[in-house]
């Protein structure tokens, strides 16, 4: 029973978070949707068991993906003027969204201990009896699933240079740390032994 | 089936992985410098993978295919066949690319980078694997393997604002496609609990849930993206336009080739038995981009746009053997794909050798205006191009046309194959109007003599295999394409 | 083989010198065309002579298989009987004739080696249609004649008036080729063959039976012959479907002689005779046939009398003359009508050649108005002219006692033919017969007001503007009315056919008229090729001395008049004229068929022609169909231009609408 009420309370917010994601004029008030909607999906992955999906949501895409877009969307040329006057404004869908937070926090875990959801008549890929979410998913990866698996890291790569190779350039006029440089450099290249007659050497 | 096996069977991707890993390595080092290198390897690798895709295509030992990797790949005469038309498109893209780098903009800021090659080369992994898949997860990675590279590729010009918008407008509509893919392809696997191609057909034959067909539509909708049919062609134009031209050449051929292939073993693979589900669909598509690509060109004084309106054409008949459903159609869009590849490749490689005394990129097509006289050559070959596009008899093209009516006739789809014919004759319009320009308007005395010989050599084989010389391999040409397309029907 | 050699000989020249043309040069395409058409000559009078002699049976010779079709089986055949050796003769020879003439006459044109190919297709269409042993190979050299006359027509075809003349005589000519097709079609509808042999021997069963159309019977046989009539009509010229002949004579004049005179529009006249058994079964046909004959005849006669141009007078001379054969074989008389067909050519093309031999001695002058005198000038030409009248006014005795007749051509052949009208004792007959005498006035008058108005008289060539040209002088300038202008006498290439045909005009009635006509001879001599009657040619010899003479007299009457108008004071016609001031216009327009033609046919042709191009084709066809759909397009790509905004949010909603087009498809279906 819990199961079912916490899935369409899942279910239900992260739609309407997705929605709102897109909706809201503020891109960080986005942002901030967009980490409900993450918090919600590892919900669901909770209910099904998965639980290792679920806390990869939470660390990879709230913890990094997210904090990644807030930074960006604050880089972003906006009126920080007008977004901190409005800050008094915010308070309330802070605390609201920090309630919402806690009720899945209780009810998820709460769900989870009820043991989860049967989806499939027939599981694709049964689990190894006995075996933790990790270990299941890691054998599957390396075994069925290995070429697929190392193409997905070839399209991180390719995700990679992409990003290097439009961003990547040269420019005119800033002068980089060139460590290697620094710390190679000697004495004998740096300093000038001289030695000026009296009275000479220095030049007023 | 041991991993042993499944490694032998995908080797033109591992061919192909383990260079584009070391190109990588030797570009991050070498810097600009290695580009040439760079592009040789990424060149030699592509004809090594060509070679082991004809010798599977080929070889009677391999006839039967082989699933690799629990049913997630499959090797068969039919994706050898397509992984050799890609992996051509993709040599002759990465030849032409040094010409146009060094003098983009007047080689004042741009160079050939060793990133270009590289990217082409993962693409066409990812092409690769697309038109092998078996599988839907097979068939996403490949996806956006191939898609990632191409968003790369499509703004590699960072500087020039027609590529970076190119680049942007493609990312963003490319992710709304594969996102509809991705929801289509969860309904299925939703509803039929499986994502094997051969698993889905089993289940549909016993009838097909609505969830299942939300599914069917989604995941149809997110190929017309990739092979631009409409209407989920309206980034075509732009993005071809605005890309580099040598990427938009290989845009032009090799993803086509592969969405297309892809296409066309989702549907008969995996929807077969529920061909009245999609048949109708396709062939509104079909008729639509004909139409619209038509009607579109004849507009266009840019001749990539025009081109690009042009692929949109062709899709259009290519998809008539689609929507045949049967194995004469399939084999039909297989000859109509050999020869849109010679064509495609031969125009843009045609199109970039028109630069004016400063070394620019001409594209307009007024400019062409006494090409005739100026450039005699180059304009026939032209001419050849645009005559075999529009499918007029004598030349190359009519024949792949020929060979989807033929199949939609055979299918009773003879009110389709009549609209068809009568739409490609609104297509002729704008193919002829080059023709015209170059022959009969007044010299403009724009494009200048080029003297690049691997430019010449490309666009003369090209118009050599769509001139009507092209008639006399139609033996082979038909024979590997029958049994490429038995090979999709096999589980039928 | 020499049958072979004789039809395909001028073919062979036809293509040499018509596709070397300029290449080929003048001299050799000359050499090659006129030398065959003199070996044709050469080859074809002995078989003639060898049916004269009575010693040669008619033979068909195959060429090749031609049709196999269901019922519809026939070979291309040369068949050869006494009716085609005549034709054969009077072809090759007057052909030949012409292709040596046109030597000298077209010597300064620049098209030599066209014309000659010309001329030698035209030979080989001709001795096709004489050969033809099918309806279906007659109609080939049928057609071929006419493809050969148009394109002479209109040789000189940067003159529109000779564009207009060769359209109109193709034009025409369709009319009675569309008669003549039906009545192919009806002959093989009833007979089930196209074989005229089989056609003639099956054609006397068929006689009486009736074929039902639109409701109505008809006579089956009359149905047939008046349709291939119409066909006949139309080649040879008769009232009615006439109107051609006359303006064809814009072409060249050796043209005029060849296939206006001496061969093509006899073509008519042979048809009927080749197919005789057919029409002798039909009385209607019979009657239809004199009736349309003898008004020719009259009609013809009467506009040659006021006509100024020489070729036209000639050439309305010849409608009235085919005229003549065609009551002749509507009397029955196919014997008389072939004697005068035979006649006819040689007289006919010596007038026409003489003529043009005059015309080039006055610098291309036709209108005999500004003749006049000539007789000292040309004098030869002058002889020869005057060969061809007397034999065409039909001079000569009728055999009284002992004496035998003696008489030029025309004499012979023209008086059989009015006996026997005569004779044959018919109404249509008597009719027939008494137009005959009067148009045998009538052509005697207007032949001897032609050669009174050129030969003698004061010369009166100032007036004319070729003169002028030639002078440099107007009438008012010039010190005598020569206007110094002097006529030189034709070469020796157009002088040697004058004197051949002379003697063909002089003497051809003579020798062959016991052959063609007499009752017993002429029996043997045709051989049943044609319908000979030997009841009506006995008969001819039986008519009483008046219908004999009658003729005689007719044309001294004529000659009486033309001298009294023309010889003795000045004036006279055109007082005549004036008094008369109707008939004489009447006559000069020629009894205004053109106008007619016109009002009924070419102006509604011309209203429903430009109804349908206008309302059917321009405002319906092209404005719903290749304009239409053009304008559709060009919207379409508007459209479709607008749709392309560039903005990305406009991309991805018609993506989606797309999408969602496609769900609401498969879910309402």
């Amino acid at each position: 029973m819990i199961q079912v009420f916490t899935f369409y309370l899942f279910a239900v917010l992260l739609i309407a978070s997705g929605a709102f994601t897109i909706f809201s004029r503020n891109p960080v008030h986005s942002v901030l949707w967009l980490i409900l909607a993450f918090f919600n999906a590892a919900g669901l992955m909770v209910l099904v068991g998965a639980e290792f999906i679920a806390m990869l949501l939470v660390i990879v895409y709230v913890g990094a993906v997210a904090v990644l877009f807030l930074f960006v969307v604050m880089m972003l040329d906006i009126d920080f003027a007008e977004l901190r006057a409005g800050f008094m404004k915010n308070v309330p869908l802070g605390i609201l969204l920090a309630i919402v937070f806690v009720m899945e926090l209780i009810f998820g875990i709460g769900a989870y201990q009820a043991g989860k959801i049967e989806l499939a008549d027939t599981p694709v890929n049964p689990a190894r009896e006995g075996a933790t979410n990790i270990e299941a998913v890691g054998e599957l990866l390396y075994t069925k699933y290995i070429f697929l698996f190392e193409t997905a890291g070839i399209i991180l790569l390719v995700a990679m240079v992409g990003a290097i190779v439009l961003t990547n350039r040269k420019r005119a006029g800033v002068r980089p740390q060139n460590v290697s440089e620094q710390v190679a450099r000697r004495p004998e290249d740096a300093t000038r032994n001289m030695q000026p007659e009296v009275g000479k050497g220095v030049e007023l | 089936m041991s991993v042993g096996n499944s490694l032998y069977l995908v080797a033109p991707e591992i061919i192909l992985s383990a260079s584009g890993l070391l190109l990588l390595l030797i570009g991050a080092w070498g810097g600009f410098k290695s580009a040439r290198l760079v592009s040789i390897l990424a060149v030699t690798a592509l004809f090594a993978s060509s070679a082991v895709a004809l010798e599977f295509l080929l070889n009677p030992a391999f006839a039967e295919g082989g699933d690799a990797f629990f049913g997630q790949y499959r090797l068969d005469k039919f994706g050898s066949l397509t992984k050799l038309l890609i992996y051509i498109s993709a040599i002759v893209s990465i030849i032409i690319a040094p010409r146009f780098f060094d003098n983009v903009a007047g080689g004042r800021s741009a160079v050939m980078r060793p990133e270009y090659p590289v990217l082409i080369v993962f693409a066409a992994i990812g092409m690769g694997m697309m038109v092998s898949a078996v599988d839907l997860m097979t068939l996403y990675i490949g996806l956006e393997l191939n898609s990632l590279a191409a968003y790369v590729l499509a703004s590699f010009l960072r500087n020039d604002e027609r590529s970076a918008e190119a680049g942007l407008k493609y990312f963003v509509l490319g992710g709304l496609a594969s996102g509809i893919l991705l929801f289509g392809m969860s309904l299925l696997y939703g509803f039929t609990g499986t994502t094997n191609f051969n698993a889905i057909n089993q289940a549909f034959e016993s009838g097909l849930s609505t969830g299942a067909l939300f599914g069917l539509i989604f995941v149809l909708a997110g190929m017309a993206f990739k092979i631009s049919a409409v209407p989920f062609h309206m980034w075509t134009p732009d993005v071809y336009e605005g890309a580099p031209t040598p990427v938009t050449t290989f845009f032009a051929t090799a993803p086509k080739v592969a969405a297309l292939a892809l296409t066309m073993r989702l549907a008969i693979e995996a929807f077969g038995s529920q061909i009245a589900a999609w048949q109708q669909i396709i062939i509104f598509i079909a008729l639509a981009s004909i139409v619209v690509g038509a009607a579109g060109a004849i507009g266009q004084t840019n001749i990539k746009r025009l081109l690009a309106y042009s692929s949109i054409n062709n899709v259009g008949f290519i998809l008539i053997g689609l929507a045949a459903a049967n194995q004469a159609g399939a084999s039909a869009m297989l000859v109509y794909l050999m020869i849109y590849v010679a064509m495609t490749l031969g125009s843009f490689v045609a199109v970039l050798d028109l630069r004016d005394a400063d070394g620019n990129q001409v594209e307009e097509i007024s400019s062409l205006a006494g090409l005739s006289k100026s450039r005699p050559g180059l304009a026939a070959a032209i001419a050849i191009f645009m005559f075999s596009l529009a499918g007029i008899p004598p030349l190359f093209g009519f024949w792949g046309k020929f060979l989807v009516f033929e199949a939609a006739v055979q299918a009773d789809l003879i009110l389709l194959a009549a609209l068809g014919i009568a739409a490609s004759v609104i297509g002729a319009f704008y193919y002829l109007k080059v023709i015209k320009v170059m022959y009969f308007d007044e010299s403009a005395d724009v494009v200048v003599k080029s003297d690049s010989k691997s430019h010449a050599v490309i666009i003369a084989l090209c118009a050599l295999f769509v001139s009507p010389l092209g008639y006399l391999l139609i033996p082979v040409l038909g024979n590997i394409a029958d049994q490429a397309a038995a090979a999709l029907f096999w589980a039928l | 083989m020499a049958i072979k050699l004789i039809v395909f000989l001028p073919l062979l020249a036809a293509i040499i010198a018509g596709l070397g043309n300029r290449a080929l040069g003048n001299i050799p395409a000359k050499v090659i065309t006129t030398g065959a058409l003199f070996v044709s000559c050469a080859l074809s009078w002995p078989i003639f002579l060898s049916f004269l002699g009575g010693d040669t049976q008619a033979f068909v010779v195959p060429v090749l298989d031609w049709v196999r079709s269901g019922d519809l089986n026939f070979n291309w055949a040369l068949s050869v009987d006494t009716l085609t050796a005549v034709m054969l003769v009077v072809v090759t020879t007057v052909s030949a004739l012409v292709h040596l003439y046109s030597w000298g006459y077209m010597d300064e044109d620049p098209d030599q080696p066209r014309f000659f190919a010309y001329l030698s297709l035209f030979t080989f269409a001709m001795l096709m249609l004489v050969t033809a042993d099918n309806l279906v190979q007659m109609f080939f050299g049928w057609e071929g004649v006419g493809l050969a006359s148009y394109l002479l027509i209109g040789f000189w075809f940067k003159k529109p008036s000779a564009n207009a003349a060769a359209i109109k005589a193709f034009v025409v000519n369709r009319v009675g080729d569309l008669g003549f097709m039906l009545g192919i079609f009806g002959t093989f509808l009833v007979f089930g063959t196209v074989s005229i042999p089989e056609i003639l021997a099956a054609a006397p069963a068929m006689a009486g039976s009736t074929i039902g159309f639109l409701g109505m019977r008809f006579d089956t046989m009359t149905i047939l012959c008046l349709l291939l009539f119409i066909g006949a009509m139309g080649k040879s010229a008769q009232l009615g479907l006439h109107t051609w002949l006359p303006d064809a004579m814009e072409g060249p004049t050796p043209v005029s002689a060849l296939i206006h005179a001496a061969t093509m529009v006899t073509a008519g006249v042979f048809m009927v005779c080749r197919l005789s058994p057919m029409f002798e079964t039909s009385e209607t046909a019979l009657a239809v046939v004199t009736f349309v004959g003898a008004a020719t005849a009259l009609f013809a006669a009467t506009v040659g009398l006021v006509q100024t141009d020489i070729k036209r007078v000639i050439a309305y001379s010849t409608c009235s003359q085919l005229g003549y054969m065609f009551f002749a074989t509507g009397v029955g008389a196919y014997g008389a009508a072939m004697f005068h067909l035979f006649t006819h050519a040689f007289f006919k093309a010596l007038l026409f050649l003489g003529a043009g031999s005059v015309i080039h001695a006055m610098h291309h002058e036709q209108d005999m108005r500004y003749y006049g005198g000539l007789k000292k000038e040309i004098p030869l030409t002058f002889w020869a002219m005057l060969a061809g009248t007397l034999a065409i006014t039909g001079v000569g005795i009728i055999h009284i006692g002992a004496i035998p007749a003696l008489g030029f051509a025309g004499f012979f052949s023209k008086d059989a033919i009015i006996e026997a009208a005569y004779a044959s004792g018919t109404e249509m007959g008597s009719i027939a017969f008494f137009v005959g005498v009067t148009a045998a006035l009538l052509t005697s008058f207007y032949s001897w007001r032609l050669m009174f108005l050129t030969f003698w008289g004061k010369p009166r060539w100032i007036e004319s503007e070729h003169i002028q040209h030639s002078v440099h002088k107007t009438p008012e300038t010039a010190e005598d009315s020569t206007g110094g202008y002097h006529p030189h006498e034709s070469p020796l290439t157009m002088l040697i056919p004058l004197g051949v045909l002379a003697m063909g005009a002089i003497f051809a009635g003579f020798v062959f008229h016991h052959a063609f006509i007499d009752a017993e001879q002429g029996a043997a001599f045709w051989n049943g090729s044609i319908a000979f009657d030997e009841h009506l040619m006995h008969a001819i010899h039986e008519v009483p001395y008046w219908v004999k003479l009658s003729s005689t007299f007719a044309m001294l009457i004529g000659l009486g008049t033309a001298f009294y108008m023309y010889m003795r004071g000045e004036g006279r016609p055109q007082a005549l004229a004036n008094q008369f001031r109707g008939l004489y216009q009447f006559f000069f327009n020629k009894w205004y068929f053109d106008e007619l033609y016109d009002l009924i046919f070419v102006k509604p042709a011309f209203w429903f022609g430009r109804l349908f191009w206008k309302r059917g084709d321009q405002q319906t066809i092209d404005r719903f169909g290749p304009d239409g759909a053009a304008t559709l397009v060009s919207y379409g790509s508007k459209v479709a231009g607008r749709l392309q905004t560039g903005y990305l949010y406009s991309y991805a909603l018609v993506m989606l609408l797309g999408l969602v087009a496609a769900i609401t498809w498969v879910m309402v279906r």
